[in-house]
């Protein structure tokens, strides 16, 4: 599975609900295949999606918040689970795109498939899941949805593949139209 | 700044709409936080730009949230301010610790405090320095900007040597 096929079948399945979604190719995918008024796209401030997303989630309890992460971004940023792990949010659902590689910017390697995420996830109160094909990324997405976070759903994905187009709307305005969807 | 300014403050912004209150301690507010952990409304994180994340996140639901720091994560912060806080205009306040205010604060702090103001001027970050007869006249501006969606900071001076 290709990182644009695993965002393609989380994004319809989750429908509207809001999602932070990684600076690079996993933003330019989600634009790609579904774009929507709840989708907060981050064009740079690299590593940061799920504290954003914490940000959402704990000021939107009876919304179930989505982030798109990579393995790039969240080792970059792995205090970050800490303080969701420390919080709580029973409303986040932290997916992680595994692809064992920096491919936004050339395919350059990451640590992820030497080292085991789903343990240091699991160390610090996330409920983990980890998939690797199509079938049973859509079973998993059903299951999680019924059980409180926060979790971390890990999705490995194949390395190359498909480059989207780059997102075309003004910051300011994928700021604006976010805010104007979490309110409904 | 002196204790019970330093409370003041806080109940000040608190009672005047900053909800949330997310950063990484610095010894210069240490009163500035230990009243709003007695409101219970702090949240400690592990690195500054997690801080300011986290407060975003906040204010794009409408709840407007102070971070607090060292000059140092300021300086860790940089990028972060400019690719998320600037380039999407996420209003947040931004209380920085000026370690090597004094000059003889400890060596770590004599470069950064040396360049602060220039760095707050270079990346257009306003701000203005707290002291003990300006603070509510300076917290007053930090409020109005927040309401106007622009992030500030707001700038506490290490007078003291430990």
């Amino acid at each position: 599975m290709i990182r644009k096929e695993a965002i393609s079948i989380v994004a319809e399945k989750i429908g509207k609900q809001p999602i932070i979604s990684a600076n690079g190719f996993i933003s330019r995918d989600l634009f790609e295949v579904c774009d929507k008024n709840s989708n907060f796209y981050m064009i740079g401030s690299m590593g940061l999606a799920s504290s954003i997303g914490l940000g959402v989630a704990l000021k939107n309890t009876k919304k179930k918040i989505f982030v798109f992460d990579g393995d790039g971004n969240i080792l970059m940023n792995l205090g970050s689970l800490i303080t969701i792990g420390t919080t709580k949010p029973e409303n986040l659902v932290h997916i992680i795109f595994d692809n064992t590689s920096h491919e936004s910017t050339g395919g350059q390697p990451t640590a992820t498939d030497k080292i085991q995420l789903s343990k240091i996830a699991k160390s610090v109160n996330f409920k983990v899941f980890q998939v690797k094909t199509k079938k049973q990324l859509v079973k998993i997405l059903q299951k999680i949805n019924l059980i409180p976070g926060p979790i971390m759903l890990i999705v490995k994905i194949e390395n190359g593949g498909i480059i989207s187009k780059r997102i075309n709307i003004e910051s300011t305005e994928i700021k604006n139209r976010f805010m104007r969807s979490l309110k409904k | 700044m002196k204790e019970l300014t330093q409370k003041q403050v806080f109940d000040y912004l608190f009672n005047n709409g900053i909800e949330n209150f997310v950063g990484v301690p610095d010894s210069t507010m240490k009163h500035f936080i230990d009243q709003g952990f007695k409101k219970n409304k702090i949240l400690i994180t592990t690195k500054e730009e997690e801080a300011i994340g986290i407060a975003a996140g906040m204010s794009l639901s409408k709840s407007d949230s102070l971070v607090f720091m060292q000059n140092a994560g300021f300086a860790n912060s940089l990028s972060t301010i400019t690719s998320l806080v600037q380039l999407y205009q996420i209003p947040m306040i931004f209380l920085i610790g000026w370690r090597g205010f004094l000059k003889n604060d400890a060596p770590e702090h004599t470069k950064i405090g040396k360049i602060q103001p220039k760095l707050l001027q270079t990346l257009s970050l306003q701000s203005k320095i707290l002291n003990e007869k300006n603070w509510k006249a300076a917290c007053n501006w930090a409020l109005k900007l927040i309401k106007e969606k622009k992030p500030c900071a707001l700038i506490l001076k290490r007078d003291f040597i430990d």
